[in-house]
C-alpha cells in the first residue's frame, strides 16, 4: 500500500503532507504532558514491532502478498494520538531510509496508514467494543486496513497515471485488501492479546513490588 | 524497587525477543516471497491501468528496497531489518519521552 513517487498528481500529494501535518500535529498536541514513561516504552516496541511486522511478507494463493500493517494494533494499544504518530513514524522510516513509498507521496501514505487506518480503526473499536472485545479487535483490524486501501485506492484512482479509472482502482485496491484484512485482523488479535498479557503481568509485578 | 526494576527489564527481556524473532524471521519470509513471486493489490492495479511506468524513485534511502549494495539481498534484509527496528525503537523513545 505504499504508494510510490510518480503515481499521484503533484497537487494531490502536496495537499495529503499538510492534511497530514495538520493531523498530527493536532494529535501531538492533544497528548503532549499526558505520555506517562509507560506508555513511552510501549510506543518504543509497538512501533519497533510494527516495522519488523511489516517486513514479512506472507505470500499468499493467487500470487498476491499481504504484510501486517498495525494501524488497528497502535490505536487500541496506545490510543489514537499516539498509534497515529507510531505508524506515521514507521512509514517515514520506510520511506527515507529504505526508498518505501515515495518521499513526495509521503504524506498520502501517512495519511493512508497512520490516519486513515489508525483512527478508522479505533473508531470502530471503541463503537462494536461496547458489545463484544474480541469482536471489536478482530473487526478493527478488518475495517482499518480496508478503509486504509479505499482512501489509497480513491488518491490514485483520481490521479492521471492511473487514467483516472476510479471505480476500477478502489476496487482492487479495496476489494483486494478486504481479502486480506482478515490476516491484519487475526494478526491484530494476537498482538493486543500478546501485549496485555505482557503488561498485565508487568502491573501486577509492579503493584507487588512498589507494595513490597 | 528491586522487584520493579527486575519485571521490569523482564517485560523488556521478553519483547526485545519477539523484536528479535521478526527480525530472524525477516528474511526468511523474504526468501518464500521471492520463490512464489507475488504482488501487492497495488501492483495489480498499477499494471491493469499502465501506470507502472509512471513510478519514480527520487529517493531511493541508504538501504534501497530493504537490501545492502553489495551484500547478500538475503543478508541485507537482514541488515534492514534489524536497523529499521533498532532506528524505530530508538526514535519512538525520544518522542515519547518528548510527550512526558
Amino acid at each position: 500500500m505504499h504508494t510510490p513517487d510518480g503515481f499521484l498528481h503533484p497537487w494531490m500529494a502536496a495537499l495529503f503532507i499538510i492534511a497530514s501535518i495538520g493531523v498530527l500535529a493536532f494529535g501531538t498536541r492533544k497528548i503532549r504532558g499526558t505520555v506517562t514513561p509507560r506508555q513511552t516504552q510501549l510506543f518504543g516496541m509497538v512501533t519497533a514491532s510494527i516495522f519488523a511486522a511489516q517486513m514479512l511478507n506472507w505470500p499468499l494463493p493467487g500470487g498476491v502478498s499481504a504484510h501486517f500493517v498495525g494501524g488497528a494494533l497502535a490505536a487500541i494499544v496506545l490510543g489514537p494520538h499516539l498509534g497515529a504518530l507510531s505508524v506515521a513514524l514507521v512509514v517515514a522510516v520506510q520511506a527515507l531510509v529504505f526508498g518505501d513509498g515515495g518521499v513526495l507521496a509521503l504524506g498520502a501514505n501517512v495519511w493512508n496508514m497512520a490516519i486513515v487506518q489508525v483512527y478508522g480503526g479505533y473508531a470502530v473499536y471503541r463503537v462494536v467494543s461496547e458489545y463484544n472485545e474480541t469482536g471489536a479487535i478482530v473487526l478493527a483490524g478488518w475495517a482499518s486496513i480496508t478503509l486504509a486501501a479505499l482512501s489509497a485506492g480513491i488518491q490514485l484512482g483520481l490521479s492521471p497515471a492511473f487514467g483516472s479509472e476510479l471505480i476500477s482502482v478502489v476496487t482492487v485496491m479495496a476489494g483486494g485488501h478486504a481479502v486480506l484484512g482478515v490476516g491484519e485482523a487475526l494478526l491484530t488479535l494476537l498482538g493486543v492479546h500478546l501485549v496485555a498479557r505482557f503488561d498485565a503481568a508487568d502491573a501486577e509485578s509492579v503493584e507487588g513490588g512498589v507494595v513490597a | 524497587m528491586s522487584t520493579e526494576r527486575h519485571t521490569t527489564d523482564g517485560w523488556d527481556g521478553q519483547a526485545l525477543a519477539g523484536l528479535g524473532a521478526l527480525v530472524v524471521a525477516a528474511p526468511v519470509f523474504a526468501w518464500a516471497a521471492a520463490q512464489v513471486g507475488y504482488a501487492e493489490p497495488l501492483d495489480v492495479a498499477a499494471e491493469m491501468t499502465g501506470a507502472s511506468a509512471s513510478a519514480l524513485s527520487l529517493h531511493a534511502g541508504l538501504f534501497p528496497d530493504y537490501t545492502v549494495p553489495g551484500l547478500d539481498p538475503y543478508v541485507g534484509t537482514f541488515v534492514s531489518a534489524l536497523v529499521g527496528t533498532l532506528l524505530c525503537l530508538g526514535v519512538a523513545l525520544r518522542i515519547g519521552s518528548a510527550l512526558e
